[in-house]
């Protein structure tokens, strides 16, 4: 990384941080609860407004059903509370409802939830980002228009604070949350003193003509009860964040989630009470109305000071739900791919200890539903609560499962409780998909099978692949050591092509030649290397299939067990990354070779700046450290080491950059068990840049390409489908990118095909 | 404004600044335990640090199993001799050892087979 983007990232993001200092990251409840509790508590300014819209449809006295509406939607957010409960203290490890249902209910119904949280956590953010941009029109109307971008702007705020790290975001969002709780409640306290002491504030909306456009049906009233709904998504956030609180994180979850639904409750049943007292009428057609909590506000406060305070904190509040969804979506991936349901990049921790990977991602597929459905809100909340019952319903069905299994003591009061839960909100589930289906829900159900059958088909990859690396090779038992046999590829004459017929030259391989496009090289490389036969190939056409074809000509004359190793000599024009752009042609063809089956790439680099004429680059070095780096004790990782073994070197030793305290004590147990007749080392990258711990590993050896040479060996695996190869790490290229710029290394890759489906 | 002092802060210091930090104010609460760049050879020493490499080497006759410790002050090796199990270390975690203090084949300072204990660490808790 250059030195400028270094400190940029230093400046945005902040230092990097240790990863021993994860447990300063963990939450304590005061941050905890607004942190988590964003989200829940932030759709008290939406809520409300949903319902009442539907209930405007069939005139002015469907407004009075407001209240009955939102005391079932408060008791039915009471019942998924205290069902949660359970949940959070039966689970700390966290995961919410996909771990639940994933042990519990068995793999589809787990794919089940993890499908619809993480499409619940793109939509929190759209949705979120949403309605917070319309709490700040309806306190400004001018802004209406510049809507999407005030969102994108919302979003990428969002995403910069959330690579920098959970905690300073907490600390940051408590203000709002706190300052929104506040303010509201100071709304409804004025408000229902104004009521009962004095005259009824009445919202400007009041005398709005009310034609009835549909009866007053049963079906009316469940659509009006399952726009309510929305109250309740959040709850599922602080289930799936218990491992970021801290310790005793289940208990201090669970007292969160109380106070948490306390809140909840009481806001939004006296924002309903006041939606009904001061007459708020919403419609779904109009435009440029003002939101409900905006124009109670505008009324309770007529429309003083507070008034702005209420939309402000409306507004922060809303973004920095968001937030919630930035916590979680990234933690739900990294699971997710540490159960090999997700692309394994999802693991990594960025720079700040935050899975920066599954932030970017959340921010760039909620911009895309924000544009798609130009930021309104009613339209894109249509699609948000199927996810969120889905969950509800599995991670508590989960919980029975689980108690009926344990049968802990007074296991009948609580599985029925959950039961009862899960059977409320399997009901609730069923009413949100039948009313909302046409109004966008469907979206919703048509990506979930996908979604799932993409991880599905995820897992399969993965476990093919462990089942192939695993799978005894005939590499270990006893048989005839692979013989080397180099070709070394001649583009011109050039300081490092004679180094790299000195490298070669102190592997001693079993054979050499040479290969070559351009004729006029042939006399010269004949007082270079006489005892090395060129071969020179027409260069008509396209050179890489050329390459390809004379290689796999000369591998059908090998043993199967021999290595036919391609060597190319780079010479390069300065330490600046631009060099790999620089020649697309060759970066190409190396890509092309790992291909070819049965071949290994040796890439020889050198910078002019090394260039010496004093010094006879063709004699070999007198030392050869060879490196291989390695993941795992697999087959591609004995192939690699079998390869370092062909190569005569001075000194081998395998190398690993590994974090955790637990795998590397099963890394050495296995390396131990193995009998690999090699050290490893485990080093640790503290800073988690593999590519940094490993150049600065290999500057002990201060090679000088002359006389001390390092050779790094990369096992490196290929898929037999292009888009799979997503799939593995893209540890190899970091790896490159900063080896190809150190004095004296060498860069070996050695393929290891794999055959699966 | 604490938040843009310690922004502020990290600008001005490395990483490895602030962890070196850390490491000398944990070990000075370890009762017992010299700082390395203390450490005398031919002397019993008892010294704490964190697990910054582990170095397998299974080859027969010298089969060994190195952890290097750092502890902010500087490094040195404990080693254990003809084990073919780990000895329930792993990267990262604190470290407690005591025993004699010699000098390695490359001027590391090592301690042969030393009595050892898992210390909680400020960095894995």
């Amino acid at each position: 990384m250059s030195r400028t983007t270094a400190v940029l990232k230093r400046i945005f993001l902040g230092r990097p941080m240790h990863h021993g200092e994860m447990e300063h990251t963990l939450l304590p409840k005061t941050i905890a609860l607004p942190v988590f509790s964003s989200d829940p508590l932030s759709s008290n300014a939406y809520a409300t407004q949903e319902a009442l819209l539907v209930l405007a449809t069939v005139g002015a006295a469907g407004l009075d059903l407001i209240q009955p509406v939102s005391i079932a939607v408060a008791t039915l957010l009471a019942i998924v509370v205290t069902s949660y409960r359970q949940t959070v203290q039966a689970y700390p490890t966290g995961g919410g409802a996909y771990r639940v249902a994933h042990e519990n209910l068995g793999m589809y119904p787990g794919l089940l939830a993890a499908s619809a949280l993480l499409i619940d956590y793109v939509l929190t953010v759209a949705v979120s980002i949403t309605a917070g941009v319309e709490a700040m029109t309806s306190a400004s109307p001018a802004l209406h228009e510049h809507k999407i971008i005030i969102a994108f702007a919302f979003i990428g705020f969002v995403t910069l604070m959330n690579l920098r790290g959970v905690k300073e975001s907490g600390t940051l969002f408590a203000i709002p949350t706190y300052g929104f709780v506040l303010v509201i409640y100071l709304m409804i306290a004025t408000g229902v003193s104004r009521c009962v002491f004095g005259t009824c504030p009445v919202a400007e909306s009041a005398d709005l003509p009310l034609p009835p456009e549909h009866a007053l049906t049963f079906f009316l009233i469940l659509r009006a009860f399952a726009a309510g709904t929305t109250a309740l998504t959040g709850v599922e956030a602080i289930a799936d964040g218990v491992p970021a609180f801290r310790y005793p994180q289940s208990k201090n979850a669970a007292k969160t989630l109380t106070i948490m639904a306390a809140l909840s409750i009481s806001m939004f049943l006296g924002i309903s009470w006041l939606a009904d007292q001061t007459h708020v009428v919403y419609l779904e057609h109009l435009e440029e109305q003002r939101s409900v909590v905006a124009q109670i506000a505008s009324a309770v406060f007529s429309g003083g000071f507070l008034f702005y305070v209420v939309q402000a904190m409306s507004a922060a509040i809303l973004i920095l739900a968001a937030n919630t969804a930035y916590q979680d979506f990234p933690r739900l991936s990294s699971i997710l791919a540490k159960d090999n349901y997700m692309p394994h990049q999802f693991m990594n921790r960025g720079d700040r200890l935050v899975f920066s990977n599954g932030v970017l991602i959340l921010a760039v597929l909620s911009g895309i539903l924000i544009v798609i459905f130009d930021a309104n809100l009613t339209r894109l909340i249509q699609l948000y609560l199927v996810g969120v019952f889905i969950s509800f319903t599995l991670s508590q069905s989960g919980m029975v499962m689980r108690m009926r299994k344990l049968r802990e003591a007074g296991w009948r009061k609580r599985a029925a409780l959950s039961g009862f839960g899960a059977t409320v909100t399997g009901v609730v589930l069923i009413v949100i998909a039948w009313t909302k289906f046409q109004r966008g829900a469907y979206i919703v159900i048509v990506a979930i099978p996908f979604f799932m059958a993409a991880m599905w088909s995820v897992n399969r990859h993965y476990s093919s692949v462990k089942g192939e690396l695993a799978r005894p090779d005939p590499r270990t038992a006893d048989r005839r050591r692979g013989h080397q046999h180099m070709v070394i590829y001649v583009q011109r004459l050039d300081a490092a092509t004679a180094r790299s017929l000195g490298v070669v030259r102190s592997m001693r391989p079993a054979e050499v030649t040479a290969v070559t496009t351009d004729p006029g090289t042939a006399s010269a490389w004949r007082r270079l290397a006489r005892e090395v036969p060129l071969t020179t190939l027409s260069g008509q056409g396209n050179v890489r299939r050329q390459l390809r074809d004379h290689l796999a000509a000369r591998r059908t004359e090998l043993d199967e067990h021999d290595f036919l190793t391609l060597v190319v000599p780079e010479l390069l024009q300065s330490r600046n990354l631009i060099e790999v752009f620089r020649r697309p042609g060759l970066t190409r063809l190396k890509a092309a070779m790992l291909t070819a089956p049965g071949v290994q790439l040796l890439n020889v680099p050198m910078v002019v700046d090394e260039i010496d004429p004093s010094i006879d680059e063709t004699v070999e070095p007198a030392r050869n450290h060879v490196l291989v780096l390695v993941s795992g004790v697999h087959n591609a990782t004995l192939q690699a080491i079998e390869y370092a073994e062909s190569l005569h070197a001075t000194d081998i030793r395998a190398i690993s950059f590994g974090l955790d305290p637990e795998r590397t004590e099963t890394l050495g147990n296995l390396w131990l068990e193995a009998r690999i007749p090699h050290p490893l080392e485990i080093e640790a990258s503290p800073f988690r840049d593999i590519g940094l711990s490993l150049r600065d590993y290999i500057r002990q050896f201060d090679a000088d390409g002359v006389n001390q040479v390092v050779t790094v060996v990369m096992p490196e695996f290929v898929v037999s489908k292009r888009r799979h190869q997503i799939l593995h790490g893209q540890t190899a290229l970091v790896v490159k990118r900063h080896v190809l710029f150190e004095r004296g290394v060498v860069a070996v890759s050695v393929p290891y095909h794999l055959h699966q489906s | 404004m604490a938040f843009l002092g310690s922004f502020f802060r990290d600008l001005s210091r490395t990483p490895e600044e602030t962890r070196a930090d850390n490491l000398r104010d944990w070990t000075a609460t370890i009762r017992g335990a010299v700082p390395i760049a203390e450490l005398k050879p031919r002397e019993r020493a008892k010294v704490a640090g964190v697990i910054q490499n582990i170095r397998i080497d299974p080859r027969e006759g010298s089969g060994s199993i190195e952890a290097t410790i750092i502890d902010g002050t500087g490094q040195m090796v404990a080693r254990w001799l003809g084990r073919d199990r780990m000895p329930g270390i792993g990267l990262g975690m604190g470290l407690l050892i005591e025993g004699m203090c010699g000098v390695g084949d490359e001027g590391e300072l090592v301690i042969l087979n030393p009595e050892y204990d898992l210390v909680a660490d400020p960095e894995t808790g």
